[in-house]
């Protein structure tokens, strides 16, 4: 599909909006703020990013048995930029989703974030630490789930895994019963709990990894591809779960995820990167705006109307009884156009096509790769 | 290795967590245990048939040890019973370090690549601890009966003064060794953070394993100086067992008694210092 506006593919119009400079999340709708005397937040972000940045050495093979031969005696490696200098800061609450394509720095990040890697420079903050500093302390605030990765007893009934994490993280008995009584009960473990985990389903599977991230109540839940693999009624079981957890727990959210529905239906802010870098950070909706996509009109005529101008729209390649125009003005509604049209025309129907989330990134990334 | 500990007043609900328990999580190392052995016994035949076919493998080369000793009347001025002290000893101290850490770290590097290790980091656990408690073999039932067996038959032939001291050092020294396996094992895995792939150096080492089932007086000076310091495995079990039995250790004089007790520990905290800085090279380059 051709770029759909001239700014689409062009990373340099591109400005991504910075939580720092502009932050997403009012402070007035935040539920967590503790305002000071005069009205100042007291509360640091749960997570703050500085200017973050990771490097990695990679080995270079030339190919064929003398690259291997040479690569053997002489190794050549280069360095690869995961994550380039990206800030950003979370407040309690909030349910964000990290989007980008494969190699994008997305998992990386949040190895960074939960202690598993340290960052190459820039400062990170998780809940006032540094994660690689102090790895447990953080370890016992936050939950995680690696969609291609388990934390549960393979060979032995997902109640002893719910029972093992009772034991990783301390957990008094009472606590964990009743923890482990809301989880079972908000996720339906019920029919499943005393079976082998080997024998459980993918959706099950997933349902009892989330289950266990969060039977020590952590303050933030890191999910990296949850639905990863999920047919479509488990990834809205998950994603139905997810959203309620942040909305009644106050859980905060941070999601890895290659599927835009989930982000569309848990994030109401995103933060999207490529290349190791941050490209946008925003509330949903502002995605579409950022990135310039426009929307587009398509008019059905009963006769020909003939050469067909439109104040405010574009006409884009189109003859015979279908035409279609690209809408500069995102505030101009579909009265206004068709009022604009010529007194007479033969208008027949009318549409207005907003350009999906995922359509504005998929353009995006086209752009960038063409 | 325990972070930060404290009380924590939750700054955004108001409310006061109890503190988390400082130390040692010992009560998950014993529950990690429990469930590695109900898994295992999940599969009761194949295990009695790890026992059998391990028991009969190293029958075989103690049988053959044996024939050749008594062909021969002796090897390196090393008695049967007193090669049998010596093989049952090293079986049994290899066997209670290899529950603990053998299976354990021969599949680090594929927990590694595969990301399975990463999983540890994001809990408030020792990794290291709780790869070695989840891991808990016990395939080695054969180890301890056979080991136990051939020190019986040796030191029932020997003039040994079975007091208090001799027991002690005999519990110590075994101690010492298991502990020397131990950390050479962890040393094999923290490999796999800096090599990606460190499987191969399990079979050097038990080619110099197999060397130290013998009395080290057999071999040449210049592998004698390696297996006294470079690869340590004289202290497996030749240099334990000659300070027990009164047997002159070469190279080692005098120091071998203490040398005896103190090489476990010492390596043993080697292995963890080699450990935590392959760790943090992971963590630092790692990805």
């Amino acid at each position: 599909m051709p770029a759909a506006s001239p700014a689409i593919g062009q990373a340099d119009l591109i400005r991504p909006v910075r939580a720092r400079d502009s932050p997403v999340t009012p402070l007035s709708q935040n539920p967590h703020r503790g305002d000071g005397p005069k009205g100042i937040l007291l509360m640091p972000p749960i997570i703050d990013a500085r200017t973050v940045s990771k490097v990695f050495r990679q080995r270079q093979s030339t190919g064929g048995f003398s690259g291997a031969l040479r690569g053997f005696f002489a190794p050549v490696t280069k360095e690869v930029r995961a994550v380039e200098e990206i800030s950003f800061a979370i407040e309690a609450g909030e349910a964000v989703g990290y989007l980008g394509p494969n190699g994008a720095g997305k998992s990386t990040m949040i190895k960074m974030m939960t202690g598993i890697l340290a960052p190459s420079s820039g400062s990170l903050s998780v809940l006032g630490r540094r994660p690689i500093e102090e790895r447990i302390a953080n370890a016992r605030e936050i939950g995680v789930v690696f969609g291609q990765r388990s934390q549960l007893w393979w060979d032995l009934p997902l109640n002893d895994s719910f029972d093992l994490a009772r034991h990783i993280y301390r957990l008094p008995e009472a606590q964990f019963k009743a923890s482990r009584a809301e989880m079972v009960a908000m996720l339906s473990l019920e029919s499943f709990i005393d079976r082998p985990v080997r024998q459980l389903s993918l959706g099950q599977r997933m349902r009892a990894e989330i289950a266990m991230a969060l039977l020590h109540a952590p303050k933030i839940l890191f999910l990296d591809e949850p639905t990863i693999g999920l047919d479509v009624v488990a990834k809205d079981v998950v994603r139905k779960f997810l959203a309620r957890i942040n909305r009644e727990r106050a859980t905060t959210i941070i999601l890895t995820t290659h599927d835009l529905q989930d982000i569309e239906e848990i994030c109401p802010r995103l933060i999207m990167v490529d290349d190791g870098r941050l490209l946008f950070d925003g509330p949903l909706p502002a995605l579409r705006t950022t990135f310039g996509a426009r929307r587009r009109l398509t008019l059905d005529f009963s006769a020909d109307p003939g050469e067909l101008i439109l104040d405010g729209a574009r006409p884009l390649p189109s003859e015979g009884l279908r035409r279609d125009f690209e809408i500069a003005d995102d505030e101009r509604s579909l009265i206004d156009l068709i009022r604009a049209l010529p007194a007479g025309a033969p208008l027949s129907d009318a549409r207005l096509h907003e350009p999906g989330i995922e359509e504005v990134i998929r353009t995006h990334y086209q752009g960038r790769s063409a | 290795m325990v972070g930060r500990e404290d009380a924590t007043s939750d700054s955004m609900t108001g409310e006061v967590r109890a503190p988390a328990p400082p130390g040692i999580n010992l009560a998950l190392y014993w529950h990690l245990m429990r469930l590695r052995a109900r898994t295992r016994l999940q599969y009761r035949a194949s295990l009695v048939l790890a026992w059998i076919s391990q028991g009969f493998g190293y029958a075989g080369t103690f049988a053959s040890i044996w024939v050749i000793l008594n062909r021969f009347g002796g090897l390196g001025g090393w008695s049967w019973p007193e090669m049998a002290f010596l093989l049952g000893f090293h079986t049994f101290a290899y066997a209670i370090g290899a529950v603990f850490t053998f299976t354990q770290f021969r599949g680090m590097d594929a927990m590694v690549r595969e990301g399975e290790f990463d999983m540890l980091l994001v809990r408030p656990v020792n990794p290291w601890s709780f790869i070695v408690f989840s891991g808990v073999d016990l395939q080695y039932g054969s180890h301890f009966v056979l080991g136990a067996g051939l020190m019986i038959t040796g030191a029932a032939a020997l003039p040994l003064a079975w007091d208090a001291g001799l027991m002690l050092r005999f519990l110590a020294s075994l101690l010492s060794a298991a502990l020397l396996t131990g950390a050479m094992f962890t040393i094999i895995g923290a490999f796999a953070f800096v090599l990606g792939r460190s499987r191969y150096v399990f079979g050097l080492y038990f080619d110099l394993w197999e060397l130290s089932r013998y009395p080290i007086g057999i071999y040449t000076a210049p592998l004698q100086i390696i297996l006294f310091t470079v690869l340590p495995f004289a202290y497996m079990s030749f240099v334990p067992v000659s300070v027990m039995i009164g047997k002159p250790v070469p190279l080692l004089g005098g120091a071998a008694p203490v040398l005896a007790l103190a090489a476990g520990p010492i390596l043993a905290l080697m292995a963890a210092l080699f450990w935590r800085a392959c760790l943090r090279r992971h963590q630092d380059i790692g990805g």
